[in-house]
């Protein structure tokens, strides 16, 4: 576990006005920009913690602010769209692990 | 292609990074003056410009337009004014309004482009939240920002390709057959 504070205040209502906003726009928009824009809030909440997060965490932010841009400008290869967002939930994956480490199996 | 205007609609691109560069205020009224040119269903011209440069007010701008990549120097903000729908009876669906938005956009961006500007566009965003952030008058209902600047040096941003259409693949000539 890490305790840090990692996001001040600004910070946090400026991630809230792109979650809020992205909410409302949605619902006029083609379904497949629903990942696009919780990527960007991905990319923004990334960006203002990077510095303050500990060592454990920074490689996956670090990768999160390099290769979002790319990657949500090219939605329509589909295939290659959900490999890149695998690839994101792998490394989040191993990131909660570094955070909170799985007692080995001892059965 | 080597007509120049020709050539100016097809290498103009959305441009999603730009520099902090400021743009030139002569330039922006040059753009204007352009947009003042572009078609309007019966001639109604129910298009108003705001134009925002403050720094602040372009970020809290941004905050609330997820669609909006750019931290562009300045914005363009294309408004419907309701009065002149009132004055005309005409209801805020009324097609020809978002047809003139469209015209509106394009001459801008091509203006922009002619000038050397990068542009681009966005709907994007929250229109009640901009109402609040720029005290918008009540008739006026925000409808695009363009986005105006200088283009960045990177490929950071870039759509793919869009498929190799041509304009064959998007048109028919004459009328239908008979199934
Ligand atoms: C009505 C309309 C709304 C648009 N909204 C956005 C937007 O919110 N954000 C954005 O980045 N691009 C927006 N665009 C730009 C398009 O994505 C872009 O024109 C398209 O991908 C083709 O790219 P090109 O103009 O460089 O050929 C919009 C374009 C139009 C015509």
């Amino acid at each position: 576990m890490s305790e840090n504070w990692v996001l001040k205040e600004d910070e946090a209502i400026e991630l809230l006005a792109l979650l809020i906003t992205s909410a409302r726009i949605q619902m006029e928009e083609p379904a497949h920009y629903g990942p696009l824009r919780l990527l960007t809030a991905t990319e923004r909440l990334s960006s203002a913690i990077i510095e303050r997060a500990s060592e454990k965490s920074r490689d996956f932010l670090q990768a999160n602010i390099e290769r979002i841009p790319d990657m949500h400008m090219q939605m329509s290869d589909t295939d290659a769209y959900a490999a890149g967002l695998d690839e994101l939930c792998r490394r989040v994956a191993e990131t909660l692990l570094r955070h909170s480490p799985l007692p080995e199996d001892d059965s | 292609m080597s007509e120049p205007i020709l050539e100016n609609i097809r290498t103009r691109r959305v441009v999603r990074e730009m520099t902090d560069e400021p743009v030139a205020r002569e330039q922006i009224e040059t753009i204007l003056e352009a947009a003042r040119w572009a078609p309007s269903g019966g001639n109604l011209r129910p298009n108003r410009y705001i134009v925002i440069q403050n720094p602040e007010t372009r970020r809290l701008i941004r905050l609330v337009s997820p669609g909006m990549f750019q931290k562009a120097p300045a914005l363009i903000l294309i408004c419907t004014n309701g009065d002149v729908l009132a004055e005309h009876s005409l209801p805020p669906t009324d097609r020809a309004l978002l047809i003139d938005i469209g015209t509106a956009a394009q001459t801008i961006m091509l203006a922009a482009h002619a000038l050397g500007l990068a542009s681009g566009p966005v709907t994007s965003y929250s229109k009640e939240a901009v109402k609040v952030i720029l005290n918008l008058p009540e008739s006026y209902s925000p409808e695009m920002f363009i986005c105006i600047g200088h283009k960045a040096n990177t490929t950071k941003r870039g759509m793919t390709a869009w498929k190799k259409t041509s304009w064959r693949d998007l048109t028919h000539w004459e009328r239908f057959p008979d199934a």
